[in-house]
Formats: C-alpha cells, sequence, structure tokens
C-alpha cells in the first residue's frame, strides 16, 4: 500500500529525513516513535505533500503510483489521510459544509454521484457517533473555538467520513487527556479494517495500549534505526531512547 | 435580475414619495432601484427597510433624515458599477442599521451625522473586488453630540489586479461626551490586487470610548494545506477561505432574500478564482 525508499527531505539547507525505509501493507498498523526533533512530523508532511519540505532523494509509491509526483487534493482522493497535530482553524465555513464538498470531491474522484442532502446528513450522524463529537459541532466553523480535545475527536471524525485507505495520525494523543484519548483511540480501531492502514505517530506508549501496533518503529536523526513488535513500545516506556541512540552508529 | 421578481412575488415593494410616516405601511421593506436620486424621511415609530439596489450601471444619490425615535434598516447592494454616495442625518434616539454589499467596479460614499443624544448606528459592509475592477467604501461617521454610539465592520477583499480601497473617517465633536465608536476593517489581498486602507479617528472630546482597526492579509496558507489535504482542490479551497472569510458580514444582513442574492454575486465574483 506504502512503500517509502532512501527518502530524504530537506527544509532549506538543513536535511530532516536521512534515508527512510517503511512499508505498510493493508491491515496494518504501524507506530512510528521518536525523540522530540527525530523527524517524525516531518514524514507525515512530506507524504501529505507540504510544499515547506524538498525531497531530495528516494521514492514514496502509494498503491502502486509515485505519490510525490501527486498534487496534495490528488493524494487525499486516492485515500491518504492525516490526522493533523494541530488542525487549523477555518473562521466562516461550517464543518458540515466542508465535509459536504470533501465527500463529494472524493465520490466525485471515484465516479460516484454526489450525496443527497438526506444520504449526508445520515452519514455525518452515524459517523460523529463513533468518536462521540457532539452534533452540533458540525454546525460550527470548522475547529474554530473547539477544544484541544475536540479538534482531534474532529480529525478522526473527518477520517471517518472520508474513509482513506491509509491514515497517518500525527501525535493525535498530544494534548489529550486521558478520556479524550481512549475515545480517540476506540474511533480509529474502530475504523480498522482488512484493506485499510494506519500509522500512528506518538510519543508515548499510552496511546499503543489503545490502538494495537503490528510494529513499532523508532525514528533517530532522520533514519529508522530500529523496528519491532508492540513490546519494543513498552521496553521504551521503561528505558528511554538511550540504549538505542547509544547502540546507534552515524 | 432577481428584485424584479422579488417586487412581483410581494416581497419588496418600491418606494414612492419621499416621506414615511405613521400612515405608511411599513409592513414589506421598500426598494429603490436603479434610482439616480432620492430624498427620503423616516417620521414613525414603526421599524422600516429600505432597500437600495443598482443593477445597473448608475450614478446615484440618497439622503435620508430619520426624526427622534425612528429606526432604519438600510440595505444597499451594488452589483453593478456605480457611483453612489448615502448620507443620513440622525436625531435623538434613532437607530440606523446599515448592510453594504459592493460586488462591482464602484465607489460608495456614506456619511452618518448623529444629530440628536443616544442616536446609534451600524454599519456592516463588504467589498469584493476582481478583475480590474476598483472597489470603494468610504465612511464617515460624524457624532455630533453627546451619547451616541457607532459600531462599524468593513471586510474586503481584492483578487487578480483588482483594487480594493477603505476609507474610514470616526468624528467626534468637542462636545460628544460619552460617545461610544468602534470601527474595524479587515482585508485579504490575493494575487496581484491592491488593498487600500484609510482608517482615521478624530476626537475632539475626553471621555469617549473609541477604538479602530485595520488589517491586510493573504491567504493562509495553512488552511488551504488543510482543505486540500481533505481533497478540496486549490481554487475550491481559496473560493472557501474568502467565503468564510466575509460570512460573518453578510450574516448580518438580514433580509433573506436580498441575502441570497448577495452570496449568489459574490459566488459569481469568486468563480473566476
Amino acid at each position: 500500500m506504502l512503500k517509502i525508499e532512501n527518502l530524504h527531505a530537506s527544509v532549506g539547507d538543513k536535511e530532516i529525513l536521512r534515508g527512510i525505509n517503511l512499508e505498510v501493507k493493508p491491515g496494518e498498523v504501524h507506530a512510528i516513535m521518536g525523540p522530540n526533533g527525530s523527524g517524525k512530523s516531518t514524514l507525515a508532511s512530506v507524504i501529505a505533500g507540504n510544499e515547506k519540505f524538498t525531497v531530495t532523494q528516494g521514492s514514496v509509491s502509494f498503491m502502486g503510483e509515485d505519490l510525490l509526483d501527486l498534487p496534495i487534493e490528488e493524494r487525499s482522493r486516492k485515500g491518504l489521510f492525516i490526522g493533523f497535530q494541530y488542525p487549523v482553524e477555518i473562521p466562516g465555513v461550517s464543518m458540515a459544509n466542508f465535509m459536504k464538498i470533501a465527500v463529494n470531491e472524493q465520490r466525485k474522484y471515484k465516479g460516484l454521484e454526489p450525496l443527497t442532502a438526506a444520504q449526508f446528513l445520515k452519514m455525518m450522524r452515524e459517523k460523529s457517533a463513533i468518536v462521540e463529537l457532539d452534533p452540533k459541532l458540525t454546525s460550527r466553523a470548522v475547529n474554530e473555538g473547539f477544544s484541544g480535545g475536540e479538534k482531534k475527536k474532529n480529525e478522526i471524525f473527518q477520517m471517518a467520513m472520508l474513509e482513506p485507505k491509509l491514515s497517518i495520525l500525527d501525535e493525535t494523543d498530544s494534548g489529550l487527556d486521558i478520556d479524550a484519548l481512549r475515545i480517540v483511540a476506540t474511533g480509529v480501531t474502530r475504523l480498522k479494517r482488512e484493506d485499510n492502514a494506519t500509522v500512528v505517530i506518538t510519543h508515548y506508549q499510552r496511546l499503543l495500549d489503545y490502538i494495537v501496533p503490528d510494529y513499532v518503529h523508532i525514528l533517530y536523526k532522520g533514519q529508522i534505526i530500529y523496528s519491532g513488535d508492540k513490546s519494543l513500545a513498552l521496553k521504551l516506556e521503561k528505558e528511554g531512547y538511550d540504549w538505542l541512540i547509544n547502540d546507534y552508529k552515524e | 435580475m432577481g428584485v424584479a421578481k422579488l417586487i412581483e412575488s410581494g416581497a419588496l415593494r418600491p418606494l414612492k414619495g419621499s416621506v414615511i410616516d405613521n400612515t405608511t405601511d411599513c409592513s414589506l421593506p421598500f426598494v429603490a432601484l436603479n434610482d439616480p436620486k432620492f430624498r427620503l424621511s423616516v417620521d414613525t415609530a414603526q421599524p422600516v427597510r429600505l432597500v437600495v439596489v443598482a443593477t445597473e450601471s448608475m450614478q446615484g444619490s440618497v439622503e435620508i433624515e430619520l426624526a427622534a425615535h425612528s429606526s432604519l434598516s438600510l440595505v444597499v447592494w451594488l452589483a453593478a458599477d456605480s457611483y453612489l454616495s448615502v448620507s443620513v442625518k440622525q436625531a435623538e434616539g434613532s437607530q440606523c442599521d446599515s448592510f453594504v454589499s459592493v460586488v462591482s467596479s464602484s465607489d460608495a460614499t456614506f456619511n452618518f451625522d448623529l444629530n440628536g443624544v443616544e442616536a446609534s448606528n451600524r454599519f456592516n459592509a463588504i467589498f469584493v473586488a476582481n478583475g480590474s475592477d476598483h472597489a470603494k467604501i468610504a465612511l464617515t461617521t460624524r457624532h455630533n453630540v453627546s451619547d451616541c454610539k457607532s459600531n462599524s465592520l468593513i471586510k474586503g477583499v481584492a483578487m487578480d489586479r483588482a483594487t480594493g480601497e477603505f476609507r474610514g473617517l470616526v468624528y467626534v465633536a468637542p462636545d460628544a461626551q460619552r460617545t461610544d465608536a468602534q470601527q474595524q476593517n479587515r482585508n485579504i489581498e490575493l494575487d496581484n490586487s491592491h488593498i487600500v486602507a484609510l482608517p482615521q479617528l478624530e476626537i475632539y472630546a475626553d471621555d469617549v470610548r473609541c477604538s479602530h482597526g485595520s488589517t491586510v492579509g493573504y491567504a493562509d496558507e495553512q488552511a488551504l494545506f488543510y482543505m486540500r489535504q481533505r481533497g478540496l482542490d486549490m481554487a475550491t479551497a481559496r473560493r472557501l477561505q474568502i467565503e468564510g472569510f466575509i460570512e460573518d458580514v453578510v450574516g448580518r444582513c438580514n433580509l433573506e432574500p436580498i441575502c441570497c442574492l448577495v452570496r449568489e454575486s459574490v459566488n459569481n465574483k469568486l468563480s473566476t478564482i
């Protein structure tokens, strides 16, 4: 589904990703962990198509196609979803209107008819229930005046609406209290299917109590220096990153 | 255009004569359509609604006198290139609530004189300029006596090679104590367009509450990126962002049928993005 080979990316003169290799297959859940500044969010941004970063080497293929050649919106329509660490506020644009356009753009791309108003409202009701999002929020402007927890729930709500093939959740757990964390993580788990995959980027093991990963990767200085199963996250929680970093030779 | 249909269907009524008083039936909003010059005096306690529309190019002036404790809701929609000057003189305790939409290459000037104590004035306006338009709104709010209130919000968008211009003056006369005057102007400048913003305050009284602010910004790149990540193309994302930017002002047009026409004309302008 996603295949990253020797990916290098820079912002200005500074190289942040220095040869990432990662393969994600349908049905899998991957966790990417690593200390601050290791390049976790940059990886998500580069896959999304953020023009702030320049890819200098390597390739990313998604569903068998070269992802790096595609504009941001086409990556999305092909089934790529990024749950942002800091969801953006869009004043004056209602959540419902925004999602209606987004869902219908995606349907158009797949050659499907747009949803009727009734179908769309039904879908919104069902999907907002998955993340226990107050339905009133959908009539408010996108993320405007939402609490930290509501913003993150709103990301997962959008993920539920768009039914992506691959979701990359960038520190979705940061700033969440324990209840919100449980709701968000349960939402993600409920959306898991045989034919979709999830990559969670996180600092903390506690998210992985709810979203159980098949693989855990450690990102350090722009490279994946270690991969293991879920027990790796537990070991990190106890022992920190030092033992890995000491092993790692640049 | 839509306005003639609104008159036919009985949602609006053409304005006849130049006086509205207690004998006038004010249940329907009045409309002055492409009228080059008219004067109106409002002398009734009933709330009066007046719509001024330019659907074809015109040069015109509107002079309105509001008697004590009268109340006017004024909606101005310039859909065709026009020159319009509006002056409103407000007596004691009168209220004037305006909604102005300039979606053409037009020059619209508004002069409000608060001549009686406890008069209040609310002014909400948008301009949207594209192509080689020059859209201009000039606003002068004069607090000539004490204890009056004014509140203005003007939002502008310019794109392509267009120019959008806002000139705003709040004047507070020497004896106009306890004046409360607020004026805010927000603009978005896209492409190779220009925004000219000249907010001014002239205050000659000392016991006043006045504030004004004016900003010019660009498209919010982060918001555009966010929307594109959800599958919206660049043009749709930009359109949505601008619609959202002016929506809080458009939402203050309290005449629903005109509100729809205004939204439609704004959407037509934005469809060139």
